[in-house]
């Protein structure tokens, strides 16, 4: 197993400690100073996210944990964003599986029961083998584990890029409910609690934390993913509900196992753990295994000792192993003891403490940008619609058990967003967006940018964000370059996050995301977001109703879907806020006055992008194109992908176009949905049936 | 004692059950007095039905449903299918009563050789069970979602007399384009001969609620209204 600290911050241990760490010792702190856990190359500018707000009630410490968001009625959501790049690249089924487990498991920590999971996947074009390998994988894996413990993926996103080729990026959400009042901590207060762990410990994911914190070696690295076990994960969620009365904290073992789990519960207090009392899967294992070791399906609670019986015997009924294994002490140490010797022990300042890095940063220059193509409007709206981005994503979602929970009233592939009936008569609608094409030319417009599609987003099914998680994806940070990227989409969620007025309750970094040549990913901030609505919502499509273009289009083409086919030119898109406000909330308007049918925001593809979302489901549209008046360029009026725009249908367009000149912006009826299976613009007409072939049996023929 | 009380029905949860509570749901929905019960703590006597809901019991580990299949709570319901009680098992449920020998024939890996979830139509071909008494509706929509849901019986005259539900199209045409799994003859439900021992794929439960389906229909609680009579 490969260690990832630096001669520097080997030197920095040996100083604080005064003497020289044992080999156990450097492992445990090698964990807990790993990126994954640490976050310290990032944490100074993640302290600038805004985190706090009147619905919050309880932000996040340190980077660590789910947040938890008042909903009304005595209700919180806890939701949370979790990636598995590094082992999805090396086993993509129990690398995808094991991230929904572990986020789950985030979940529960907090007392609440999870009600939807996303998934945000990207990876390389499906034209190369080792990619439609490495997606079938992902996804029956994530499908394995969500099916098997019954909780429902109800959305997420579908993604291409060569950039993902070696590097999948594998990002998984989960949203929880609990009483406000039963929210239990991940942290203990006071010292004399007991530690009880639940779960059997094994050899699989030794170092995962490590691991995860570097770049892939090219190496055998098997040993250091996890195994998925979601029968076993079942019952640790089954049984957590059950106990949480009973405890005083939960952690999850995570990145980093025992040695993480245990000092981030401690919080600066001290603990004594006896490792001869770890129930182990396999005999035999060193004291330091044990320690780091990353089995999954494995919680630790803190319990005080009159209910330890109590929380043993609820594994006992599920023949589940749960054990004291030590408790919690008033000196600040964390010890390991292992048949009466002392494995390590080190203070927990230490631990808690890693060097906190900020790396040179260098601005990437001016992109480079060409001449506008020369393009047929047919031939490109042919090729952008079968662009794999756009095409059905059913051969995935329908191996998601999508409808357990009996609460999800869209259904994958009916929306935008998803919406969910809450136990408190409200509905949820979550989303996760991001942008890489964008990010890579100005990850700072990116930032922003992303933010604001996740709420146009949640606005389409009538819903108002009021949280968000961000999961930060980046090459390797000491490259000048990747991270002034990091830190300008910092800024720009950052930014955003304000402008809407919604917390930031959760996230997480990922970096050393690179291919086997060392280039990085494109920049991959994402963004989740959950929205609240009271009213039901459910979209449909009929001939007759007018297409409503609401906000602006501007000639932005640089970074769409359309230059990265034919070439880029012209501006980049800004972020222009107040517009994805104001159009948003004219959308939320409609939905809950009963005036818009079907609602899209106009992302990938621009125009032709978001009415292709109607073709698809058995309908022609006819559009003007002279009434788009805000951009000369007709490759910018129908394929533009500047923010602050939506579609809608509805049969009652004057409500949009004299509501939005009282909000400050314009709607204007572009078209008409029509019988058929394409697409008249001005006087032509395509017929797009092929390209409807395409795009419900390209995933399924492909894979 | 038995005539002063309302009937009363189990929904059984084993290790790795997921739909316990949804199905509970539903049945407060039909009207069913219902309650959820550890397989460990199962007392038939308390009971008039039982439901085995849908998940992975025992992580479906060995084959879906062997291992629930050969629990003491089983031999319980067992008794009770015996003695003329509703025994009703919904996708796992299914599975389990078939591996226990309750029903006849096996739930095959589905041909396409993974999980499908999926709105489906099916057509009401035996009104002699249970559930589907006095049903007026002929075609049903209701979700699936498993991987091993190919029913075979190796006899499809039998197979063919112990069917319930059929998989369609919207106006009850049982074809093969509409059947995801590659069942013999379309099935997606069957019942013992008696007709108070029933299994079937698609999930009623998820079915019984205006707001989450599609249609804003509620076929699931046609069946499941069967247990409260």
């Amino acid at each position: 197993m490969t260690i990832s600290l630096s001669s520097y911050e080997l030197e920095l241990i040996k100083k604080e400690l005064k003497r020289e760490p044992k080999e156990e010792e450097l492992k445990v702190i090698d964990a807990l100073w790993s990126e994954h856990c640490s976050y310290k190359s990032s944490k100074v500018f993640l302290r600038s996210l805004p985190s706090e707000g009147p619905n919050v009630v309880m932000g996040i410490e340190d980077w660590q944990d789910a947040g938890a968001v008042d909903i009304g009625d005595g209700y919180a959501i806890v939701m949370k964003v979790e990636s598995h790049n590094h082992p999805s690249a090396i086993d993509p089924f129990n690398g995808a599986a094991t991230g929904v487990g572990g986020i789950i498991r985030d979940i529960i920590s907090k007392g609440a029961r999870p009600v939807a999971l996303l998934d945000m996947i990207r990876v390389g074009s499906l034209r190369h083998e080792r990619n439609r390998w490495l997606l079938k994988g992902i996804i029956s894996g994530i499908g394995f584990y969500g099916n098997s413990i019954g909780v429902p993926v109800v959305g997420g996103e579908l993604s291409f890029d060569d950039s993902y080729t070696d590097n999948p990026l594998v990002d998984v959400a989960c949203v929880g409910i609990v009483r406000k009042d039963k929210i239990i901590p991940s942290v203990v207060k006071k010292p004399g609690l007991k530690l009880v762990l639940a779960g059997l410990t094994g050899i699989d994911g030794l170092g995962g934390a490590s691991f995860a914190s570097r770049k892939l070696s090219g190496e055998d690295e098997i040993g250091a993913v996890q195994i998925a076990d979601p029968f076993a994960g079942k019952i640790i969620l089954d049984v957590t509900l059950e106990i949480a009365d009973k405890v005083e904290a939960i952690k999850d073992l995570g990145g980093g196992g025992l040695a993480v789990a245990v000092t981030e519960m401690a919080n600066g207090l001290g603990a004594i753990v006896n490792l001869d009392k770890v129930p182990l899967r396999v005999k035999g294992m060193k004291p330091e295994d044990i320690i780091i070791s990353e089995t999954q399906e494995r919680m630790l609670y803190a319990v005080k000792d009159e209910n330890v019986k109590e929380v043993c015997k609820a594994f006992e009924y599920y023949e589940y192993p749960c054990a004291v294994i030590g408790e919690i002490v008033e000196e600040p140490k964390i010890k390991f003891l292992y048949e009466g010797k002392e494995v390590v022990s080190l203070p927990s300042s230490l631990l808690l403490s890693p060097p906190i890095y900020i790396w040179n940063m260098k601005e990437n220059g001016e992109q480079k940008t060409g001449e506008k193509p020369n393009v047929r409007i047919e031939d490109a709206i042919r090729s952008i619609v079968t662009s794999e981005d756009l095409v059905s994503k059913e051969w995935a979602y329908s191996q998601f058990d999508y409808e357990v929970g009996t609460s999800t009233v869209i259904k994958p592939g009916e929306a935008d967003s998803s919406l969910l009936l809450l136990p408190n008569g409200k509905f949820l609608a979550i989303k996760g967006d991001a942008n890489p094409d964008l990010c890579v030319e100005d990850s700072y417009e990116c930032g922003k940018a992303i933010f604001a599609e996740a709420y146009r987003n949640l606005a389409t099914v009538g819903a108002r964000g009021v949280a968000a998680v961000d999961h930060l994806q980046f090459g390797d940070p000491k490259k000048p370059k990747v991270y002034a990227k990091f830190v300008e989409a910092v800024r720009g969620i950052s930014e955003a996050a304000r402008f809407f007025n919604i917390p930031i309750v959760g996230g997480k970094v990922s970096f050393y995301n690179e291919n086997s040549k060392g280039e990085p990913i494109k920049p991959t901030p994402l963004i989740v977001m959950a929205g609240l609505s009271d009213k039901p919502f459910r979209p449909s499509i009929e001939e007759g109703l007018d297409i409503v273009l609401i906000g602006i289009t501007r000639d932005e083409m640089r970074a769409s879907l359309f230059t990265k086919i034919f070439g880029q030119y012209g501006k980049l898109p800004k972020a222009r806020l107040s517009e994805d406000l104001i159009s948003s909330e004219i959308v939320i308007q409609g939905i809950h006055e009963g005036k818009i049918t079907y609602a899209k925001d106009i992302s990938k593809g621009g125009l032709i992008g978001a009415l292709w979302s109607i073709i698809t489901k058995g309908y022609s549209v006819s559009i003007s194109t002279d009434v788009i008046t805000t951009a000369e360029d007709i490759y910018s009026k129908l394929f533009s992908e500047n923010g602050g725009r939506f579609i809608v249908l509805t049969n009652d367009s004057q409500f949009f176009t004299k509501l939005a000149e009282k909000k400050g912006t314009i709607a204007r009826v572009v078209g008409k949905v029509t019988k058929g299976s394409g697409i008249y613009i001005d006087s032509d007409y395509y017929d797009l049936s092929k390209e409807i072939d395409i795009y419900n049996n390209y995933l399924e023929a492909r894979l | 004692m038995l005539g002063q009380r309302k009937l009363k029905t189990a929904v059984i949860k084993f290790p790795g059950t997921t739909c316990e509570i949804d199905v509970l749901k539903a049945l407060k929905e039909a009207g069913v007095e219902s309650n959820i019960v550890g397989y460990k703590d199962f007392d038939p006597d308390k009971f008039d039905a039982v439901v085995i809901p849908g998940g992975f019991s025992f992580g479906d580990y060995l084959r879906a449903g062997s291992i629930a299949a050969n629990t003491e709570t089983m031999k319980k319901i067992k008794e009770m299918a015996n003695e003329g009680k509703i025994v009703l098992g919904i996708c796992n449920g299914f599975q389990i009563l078939v591996e226990s020998g309750l029903l006849k024939g096996a739930l095959l890996p589905n041909l396409k050789m993974r999980f499908i979830s999926k709105w489906v139509y099916v057509k009401v071909v035996r009104f002699d069970t249970a559930i589907t008494k006095g049903l007026n509706k002929k075609v049903l929509r209701m979700p699936i979602a498993h991987t091993e849901g190919r029913y075979y019986l190796d006899n499809p005259e039998e197979a063919e007399k112990l069917a319930v539900f059929k998989y369609s199209d919207e106006e009850g045409n049982v074809k093969e384009e509409v059947n995801p799994n590659g069942s013999i003859l379309n099935i997606a439900g069957i019942a013992n001969e008696e007709g108070n021992v029933i299994g079937l794929m698609p999930h009623p439960e998820r079915a019984s609620f205006k707001l989450t389906s599609p249609d804003s229909q509620t076929d699931g609680l046609l069946l499941l209204r069967g247990l409260r009579k």
